[in-house]
């Protein structure tokens, strides 16, 4: 690969992974980490792999920085093939940046040298003059230019990410590689982070790997999120798409708070609506197509997409009677739970969620409407 | 990488493994050398003789359990109380003390036994002087050569590395277990009994098996009492089984027999302490978390622990050390007088020493044998544990560890008498028996020390960094070099000190394998003070060298720490933001995240632990084997 483009602004590379596959051996059986990855990282956008740990996104990763050696599939960057199952580029030649969880700030030196390292080395080393003015510049990226004569371990937690972040960004690779660098910081500095890493991402116009756990991180800085779940990517969608619209119980327990309730499909309109009985009342959703009468689904929808009335509102339908047995206060919002009633006895709970100036009290008789377009009919699966 | 960890593994299989095959060989082959010699055939004739003189092997037996076991006993018990004053009360002195009771750690074992013979000599000895003033005491209070002065002995000359054992252990104690226990009310007792003891158990029985294991290893002591004393223990029997008879050939196969027979018993022990340290570490009373433990408020008993101390401290240190100043300023042995000190004290045995070319010969000798052999485990350990901890486990990495680690449980007795063989069988075509070369060579066996250290030393480097260094372009060389050497040097930097330190003190493999033209000064001083040794035996002059000796170590070994210091402190000063660095003035200017200084900060204590505080066999030993 060329390094010719030093000091332009090179933007990012396209990443293509296609049906990734990497197992460890424990005890002589192997345990299969990573079961067939296929995504594309379009130039200058930022890819998050989501999921829970043990999941294999991390592993994914490290298959894409080359710390790990895939047992199947294709890795390339910009048309340069980096990892076939039997044939791996080894991590430095790779022309990638990589932001470790615990930071991985060398000690043994200061803030300068930490940054300039990678413009010291074979892969895309530089004249010392040169060299100097670049990892300035990465250190003015974040904003650590002034400190760049102190020992890097006299840094805070949150500006040795910062440091981190300058370091995989030096040599101006064209893929960043992101593995939870926000989990060790503290609530408010993480999302102080968040932010600021978004928008260097934007401005250096760099294609990002983003790897988390944390849902509220994937969907406020991605383009675009892949949930992964026992080594398989679930479903691949913008942000708002997953959220709204998840394919599966999984997908949607685990991005966002989600109340599923069991129900019948009873019937089925021409517009691809469905009416379907929950809690013995029947009720109106968008339904997916093979969707067939008498089918049993699961209906899901956000707590926040719960309205409560005081009294019983006319011609709306899914409303449901309820008694309020929980309220918390959250600080922005408040919390409530709720036990749904059919002909005086409870038949489900739910979880809502609302603005905190227009609570209901505990113990209150209310009226919940589910919208139908918040509703969302999901076949049960066996693997839910 | 892949090269020179395969060169590592095999400088060390040889260092190890080729010694031991050779013995076990010899006790099954012939009963003078194996190879080369007409006479040599297999068979088990050299157990048949064990067996035929079955008298002497149990009595051999019974006396090297008791005088083994019995001082490794003693002197647990002597360093666990001392240790626990020193870090978990609220004695006042306890920092001096703390320093005090190392001091016999840099004397060589071979003159602490020298000076403790001269401290209970019956006529002249300063201690038997002092217990004479007790109005109870008879004559001779202390019969030098009774059995029970002998195990007192080892166990005094020994003490000083179960202490530097125990210490850590105590330190690094999880007090909160101990505090819930109080909260819970028990008393200090209670809490001790119940918990504290239960819990540092492990940790202990592995201690008690490294000192025993020490302790089977050291010649010093039964060389210098032992024989008048009429016990034949193990490392006196092996060691006069080499030296021939007149007319006769020195029965090798029979020592190789008697070697076996230890060296299967200090298998067991050292498998007994493997499962100690792996369920201490199962139990993990250590976390390492830098927290202190609470501290026993002593009241009353301040008294009686201040002369337990002061009369450890007197034996081992100040009446030691005066014997000797004695012995080197008057010109036969006599007793302690003012008459004496002022009519018969000259100070011409320090100059005699200091003009005695073949002092300063030795002197040269030691430093070569020490630095050497310290260079040679250093390197092939440290390039072999980095491999072996950064590669996955499997059984064949955990054997390799296990191998690598398996120095602490061969004796030194059975180690110099092994590699004795091998220079013999040997001797034919790589003639090196009994030159400076070979002593090299044997010294290194001690290269465990160095692995274990190297071994925890890179599992504290996470391998973050160097994926880091790998992600941001750099070679696996340039990795190795740029953040791994700079981070494990000062581990490797100390470890070599204490090799080294243990190199000139080392006496029991010299003993098996220098001549006169190869010995180191240790030898030298022994031949001197031996009124077996006709010509050099000169008891005033044996003495000043002994000091002189003891001055050098002393010397050589905290100079070079403090040069290593030195370079840490201007680190530090580069490094103001790190605990423990001495910064203790002025807060650093950002609390660094915890998990971010644990790395340099463990490292440095690491660092620290190791150059003051470990000992010999043990560096990091008692953390330990079973790591892997």
């Amino acid at each position: 690969m060329t390094t010719q483009t030093t000091d332009a602004q090179r933007g990012g590379g396209l990443l293509v992974v296609e049906n990734l596959q990497k197992h460890y051996e424990l005890d002589g059986a192997e345990v299969p980490v990573v079961k067939g990855v296929d995504f594309t990282i379009e130039p200058g956008t930022f890819y998050s792999l989501l999921g829970p740990s043990g999941c294999g996104k991390t592993t994914t990763l490290r298959c894409v920085a080359g710390l790990e050696t895939s047992n199947g599939g294709s890795i390339r960057l910009d048309g340069d093939v980096l990892s076939t199952g039997d044939r791996h580029v080894p991590p430095n030649k790779r022309d990638v940046g990589m932001v470790f969880q615990n930071y991985a700030i060398w000690p043994h030196m200061t803030v300068f040298q930490n940054a300039v390292f990678p413009l010291q080395v074979s892969g895309g080393r530089l004249p010392k003059a040169q060299a100097r003015k670049r990892a300035m510049e990465a250190l003015e990226l974040v904003q650590l230019d002034h400190l760049a004569e102190r020992p890097a371990t006299a840094l805070s937690g949150g500006q040795q990410q910062r440091l981190a972040l300058a370091r995989a960004l030096a040599h101006r690779p064209r893929l960043l590689l992101l593995d939870e660098p926000l989990s060790n910081l503290d609530a408010k500095l993480r999302d102080t982070m968040r932010t600021e890493l978004r928008s260097l991402q934007r401005s250096l116009g760099i294609s990002a790997l983003y790897v988390t756990h944390d849902q509220s991180e994937a969907l406020s800085m991605s383009d675009r999120v892949a949930v992964m779940n026992g080594g398989r990517i679930v479903q691949e969608a913008s942000p708002r798409e997953l959220y709204d619209r998840p394919a599966d119980r999984f997908v949607a327990d685990f991005v966002g708070r989600v109340n599923m309730i069991p129900a019948v499909v009873r019937d089925r309109d021409e517009h691809g609506d469905a009416v379907v009985e929950a809690f013995g009342t029947r009720m109106v959703t968008p339904c997916p197509g093979g969707v067939v009468r008498g089918e049993e689904v699961t209906i899901t929808f956000r707590p926040e997409s719960i309205r409560w009335h005081e009294t019983a509102p006319a011609d709306r339908p899914n409303v449901l009677p309820a008694r309020v047995v929980r309220v918390e206060f959250l600080g922005e919002i408040v919390e409530y739970e709720a036990e749904v009633l059919h002909g005086g006895t409870t038949v489900g709970r739910l979880t809502a969620r609302g603005a905190p100036m227009a609570s209901p009290r505990e113990g209150a008789e209310v009226f919940l409407e589910l919208a139908p377009h918040a509703c969302r009919v999901l076949v049960d699966d066996p693997v839910g | 990488m892949t090269a020179a960890m395969i060169v590592a593994g095999v400088v060390i299989f040889l260092l190890l493994a080729v010694p031991l095959i050779v013995q076990v060989i010899t006790a099954f082959r012939g009963p003078f050398l194996p190879f080369g010699v007409a006479s040599a055939q297999w068979g088990v004739s050299n157990f048949v003789t064990l067996w035929e003189l079955r008298e002497d092997f149990w009595s051999v037996l019974g006396a090297t359990g008791a005088f083994v076991g019995g001082s490794t006993l003693l002197s647990l018990l002597m360093a666990f109380g001392l240790a626990w004053v020193t870090v978990r009360t609220d004695f006042p002195f306890r920092r001096v003390i703390g320093v005090l009771v190392i001091v016999p750690y840099i004397i060589p074992p071979i003159v602490k036994a020298q000076a403790y013979l001269l401290m209970v000599s019956p006529e002249t000895g300063v201690l038997n002087q002092l217990l004479r003033l007790l109005p109870w005491t008879g004559d001779v209070p202390i019969d030098p050569y009774a059995f029970g002065t002998l195990i007192l002995i080892q166990a005094l000359t020994n003490v000083t590395f179960p202490y530097l054992m125990i210490v850590p252990i105590l330190t690094n104690m999880d007090g909160s277990l101990e505090e819930s226990a109080r909260a819970s009310g028990a008393s200090w007792g209670e809490t001790l009994r119940r918990v504290t003891l239960p819990m540092l158990w492990p940790g202990l029985l592995g201690v008690a098996v490294l000192t025993f294991i020490l302790g089977l290893g050291s010649l010093e002591v039964p060389l210098l009492f032992g024989q008048e004393s009429g016990r034949s223990i193990f490392a006196l029997k092996l060691w006069t089984l080499i030296s021939s008879n007149a007319g006769e050939l020195p029965q090798y196969g029979l020592a190789a027999a008697w070697g076996l027979v230890f060296l299967v018993i200090t298998t067991i022990a050292f498998a007994v302490y493997l499962r100690a340290t792996r369920n201490a570490e199962r139990r993990a009373s250590v976390s390492g978390k830098g927290f202190r433990p609470t501290t026993m408020k002593l009241g009353a008993w301040r008294i009686p622990v201040a002369i337990g101390v002061a009369i450890f401290i007197l034996l081992t240190a100040v009446l030691p050390l005066f014997a000797l100043f004695w012995a080197a300023i008057t010109p036969y042995p006599i007793a302690f007088s003012f008459t004496a000190l002022v009519e018969q004290t000259q100070f011409g045995s320090f100059a005699a020493v200091l003009a005695d070319g073949e002092f300063w010969a030795s002197l040269g000798r030691t430093l070569v044998i020490a630095g050497g052999s310290a260079t040679i485990a250093c390197v092939a350990a440290t390039v072999l544990a980095y491999g072996i901890a950064r590669s996955t486990s499997t059984w064949w990495t955990r054997a390799v560890d296990l191998f690598a680690s398996s120095s602490v449980a061969i004796p030194a007795t059975i180690a110099g008498f092994a590699m004795f063989l091998l220079f013999m069988v040997i001797n034919p075509v790589i003639p090196i028996a009994g030159t400076v070369l070979a002593l090299v060579i044997a010294y290194s066996y001690r290269v465990s020390i160095a692995y274990r250290a190297s071994y925890s030393a890179t599992l504290q480097i996470r391998t973050e960094l160097e994926e880091a260094a790998l992600t941001s372009g750099a070679s696996r060389l340039a990795t190795f070099r740029r953040v791994i050497a700079p981070l494990l040097l000062p581990t490797v930097l100390a470890v070599w000190i204490q090799v080294f330190i243990l190199g000139t003190n080392e006496f029991t493999l010299p003993a098996f394998l220098a001549t006169p033209e190869s010995r180191p000064l240790s030898m030298y001083v022994y031949a001197m003070i031996n009124p077996r040794s006709a010509q050099l035996y000169a008891p005033d002059q044996g003495a000043a060298m002994a000091l002189v000796f003891t001055l050098l170590v002393f010397l050589i070994g905290y100079g070079l720490q403090w040069a290593v210091s030195l370079r840490a402190i201007g680190r530090a000063k580069r490094r103001p933001g790190l605990p423990g660095l001495g910064s203790r003035s002025g807060k650093p200017p950002v609390a660094p995240a915890p998990d971010t200084i644990s790395i340099a900060a463990q490292e440095h204590q690491e660092h620290r632990a190791r150059t003051k505080l470990r000992t010999p066999d043990a560096a990091g030993s008692e953390r330990s084997v079973s790591r892997s």
